[in-house]
């Protein structure tokens, strides 16, 4: 049943505005960069300023490229003849169980998706996309870093139908997603797919929670530092801060006083002191509005063999993760969100890896940013039944392990102290001591909570002592097995153990266990890439 | 830790260590997956030298001339006289280095293939052994370049859909024997639904 679907009409705006946006930074930092420096070349008589007048010496007098209209249509002339010729070529089809992507007016492309080979199926709506009733669709293949295919804009019943498609003549075609070797019958799959079982869904006052938790709100200060960084305007920001925007020269003063070893007066404190907890408010008041504004009404949802996730107040975010993609799953815990019997879940998918609306780079796909802790084992029995944190046997690392752990700690704190000491002298002693066993005492708790399970399954580990993560991944999921052995570890009969998985990037928390004793990491090293080799890897 | 490589290999129960058997050569397998422990094809330590002879003069060449250059800028004798003989000896330090580091590396590093994949051990200092299922292996590559044309030799560059290891390489093979293992890490009759 060939059928196709063409872009929405609306897809040419939202191409147009995506290239404007992307013209409109450098426009305005030029705007401003030209408007500060304007009374200093004035001066000289109007200095050769670049890149208009360097143009206009090769073009005839009548196009005068300083004038930023002609900038504009220089930009956008290409753009809109790309976006309306995208718009009058762009095709999505189904073929079999394939999906098919033609585009292109003089280079013809045919891409082919098989339904089996997509990992995740995402929907992207801001505010104008719902206003025209669209979406922006993004196909994630195993392959590569980028999303397989982008799809800018589609009517959203023309989504519904992809997405329809797309897992249903999965689910027919008996394609095993399910985390089970066994075959996922197609019965079973097609009852379970009428009643879409909600696994979490989080209130605005678990948001607002979240928001405390989380502590975004540095983020939007990054962001807004950001803009007037670029803007070259980050000068009159420390200005304001510093002299302008509260008591003129307060922090300045303060500062000298405190340089010249004396004590500011005590409203000067306090004004100080106000304005701190003031910003530490007003920072998480702002990562309050970032979590609802971002998550609101979020929802993860189990369809048959999919999870879906839905979030967005003004941004609506739908993201469909099949059970069976799923490389290994990550639950964090931080001292504030263990007092408050909450943890977090995330998962790890081959889908590309970075995606540029997020941030350069989006490790993982959260599954429940914020769940109670009791509601914990019920999601991950959802999510993937054979692993049960509660049922691993964990096992301690070597028990010799913090004496080879504590000595980096020692040597990076030790060095520093015995310079500190022979310049300052005795004073620093306390200082000196403090910092120290603050730092034995880290390494004594972080190996202490160091553990690793492995059976038939699942290997995981668990670590942290304050901030505590553990990452289980499926036996199937791994890519290749590496035992590790260091000089330091050599001398200690120890070596690590590093599991290697598709998806995410190299700084999310991964199966890398450390300090085990040599014959035990050769031993697990080898097992589990003989398990590994024995199972099919079905992405 | 000791100061020799020669000596680290000589710890205790060696269990990340190389234990290849030179007896049999490359020529006589019968079988590629034979389970058991290879090292690489000795012609690698000359074209190894060979790199580093080359990576000697790039070194030598541009510390030279910036060691002249710094002296003539500062217009005085002296400093030749502490950095010449400092350049020299530094040049001649890594040379010796370079030189025998080749032979050195070699004897770390061995390989086995079975039914199940293939195993890589490397490392003198950091120690690895890499194991790559057969069943993760998406695609590989055998690649030669002008010197490796010359001395016979291959490399192989086994790709997994993994994040760390990727890609994993493994250089100084019999150009033969890096497509017999390519062959037999992608049999023709794979039947996954990946």
């Amino acid at each position: 049943m060939p059928s196709e679907h063409r872009l929405h009409p609306a897809s040419i705006l939202f191409a147009l505005a995506g290239s404007l946006r992307a013209f409109a930074l450098p426009a305005l930092v030029l705007m401003v960069s030209s408007l500060r420096s304007s009374p200093a070349a004035g001066a000289g008589s109007g200095g050769p300023r670049w890149p208009g007048r360097w143009m206009n010496s090769w073009l005839p007098d009548s196009l005068d490229l300083e004038n930023w209209q002609v900038w504009l249509l220089v930009f956008l002339i290409p753009a809109t003849i790309a976006a309306v010729v995208r718009y009058l070529t762009f095709r999505v089809g189904y073929e079999g169980g394939e999906l098919v992507i033609r585009s292109g007016l003089f280079f013809r492309n045919e891409r082919h998706v098989p339904y089996g080979r997509i990992q995740n199926l995402d929907a992207t709506r801001t505010l104008m996309h719902r206003l025209f009733g669209v979406a922006e669709v993004r196909i994630e293949t195993g392959g590569g870093k980028e999303p397989e295919a982008r799809i800018s804009v589609l009517h959203m019943t023309a989504f519904e139908e992809m997405r329809r498609r797309v897992f249903e003549s999965r689910a027919a075609a008996g394609v095993p997603d399910a985390p089970a070797p066994a075959l996922a019958t197609p019965d079973e799959d097609v009852v379970s797919r009428d009643a879409a079982q909600t696994l979490l869904h989080l209130p605005v006052r678990e948001l607002l929670l979240l928001g405390v938790l989380e502590n975004r709100g540095f983020l939007v200060i990054a962001a807004i530092y950001g803009a007037f960084w670029e803007m070259g305007l980050q000068s009159l920001f420390w200005e304001g801060l510093t002299s302008g925007l509260y008591a003129p020269g307060l922090l300045r003063g303060a500062g000298r006083q405190l340089a010249n070893g004396q004590l500011p007066p005590l409203w000067q404190i306090g004004v100080l002191a106000g304005g701190l907890v003031g910003l530490v408010l007003l920072v998480r008041l702002l990562s309050m509005v970032w979590a609802v504004g971002r998550l609101y009404d979020f929802r993860l949802e189990r369809l048959g063999n999919d999870l879906r996730t839905e979030y967005g107040l003004f941004t609506r975010v739908t993201a469909t993760i099949p059970l069976g993609r799923i490389q290994s799953l990550t639950l964090r815990d931080s001292p504030l969100r263990r007092l408050l019997g909450r943890t977090s879940v995330s998962v790890e998918t081959a889908g590309g890896a970075s995606r540029p609306e997020d941030g350069p780079k989006r490790p993982r796909e959260r599954l429940a940013p914020l769940i109670r802790a009791s509601a914990v084992p019920a999601l991950v029995a959802a999510v993937m039944p054979q692993a049960d944190p509660a049922t691993l046997d964990w096992q301690g690392v070597h028990p010799r392990a913090f004496r080879r752990a504590v000595k980096p700690h020692l040597l990076l704190t030790g060095l520093p102290s015995i310079g500190l000491l022979l310049f300052l002298g005795w004073r620093v002693l306390p200082l000196v001591v403090a910092v120290i066993s603050l730092n034995v005492l880290v390494a004594r708790q972080q190996v202490r909570h160091l553990a690793w399970a492995a059976n038939d399954d699942v290997v995981a580990l668990r670590g942290g002592w304050l901030w505590r993560s553990v990452t289980i991944a499926p036996v199937a999921k791994i890519q290749t097995v590496t035992a590790i052995e260091s000089p330091f570890d050599r001398r200690a009969a120890m070596a690590g153990v590093r599991v290697d998985t598709a998806g995410g990037s190299e700084l999310s928390h991964r199966v890398h266990i450390p300090y085990l004793s040599r014959e035990i990491a050769s031993a697990l090293a080898s097992r589990l890439s003989g398990q590994a080799a024995r199972t099919a890897f079905r992405w | 830790m000791g100061p020799n490589p020669g000596d680290a290999s000589s710890g205790t129960t060696p269990v990340l260590e190389t234990s290849v058997n030179p007896s049999v050569t490359d020529s006589e397998r019968s079988t590629i997956a034979d389970g058991i422990d290879y090292p690489l094809d000795p012609r690698y330590v000359p074209l190894r030298q060979i790199h580093s002879a080359i990576a000697t003069v790039v070194l030598a060449g541009v510390s030279l001339v910036a060691t002249l250059s710094f002296w003539i800028a500062s217009g005085r004798l002296w400093p030749g006289l502490v950095l010449v003989p400092m350049w020299l000896v530094l040049v001649g330090v890594s040379a010796w280095q370079l030189r025998r580091w080749p032979a050195i590396a070699y004897r770390h590093v061995s390989y086995r293939v079975d039914g199940l994949g293939i195993e890589i051990r490397r490392g003198v200092y950091w120690r690895e052994v890499t194991s790559v299922p057969r069943s993760r292996v998406q695609h590989t590559d055998v690649s030669q370049g002008p010197l490796e044309r010359r001395f016979g030799l291959g490399t192989l560059v086994i790709h997994t859909a993994g994040t760390a290891n990727s890609e994993v390489t493994l250089s100084g093979l019999e150009h033969a024997v890096a497509g017999r293992i390519r062959d037999h890490l992608l049999p023709a009759d794979r039947n996954d639904a990946v």
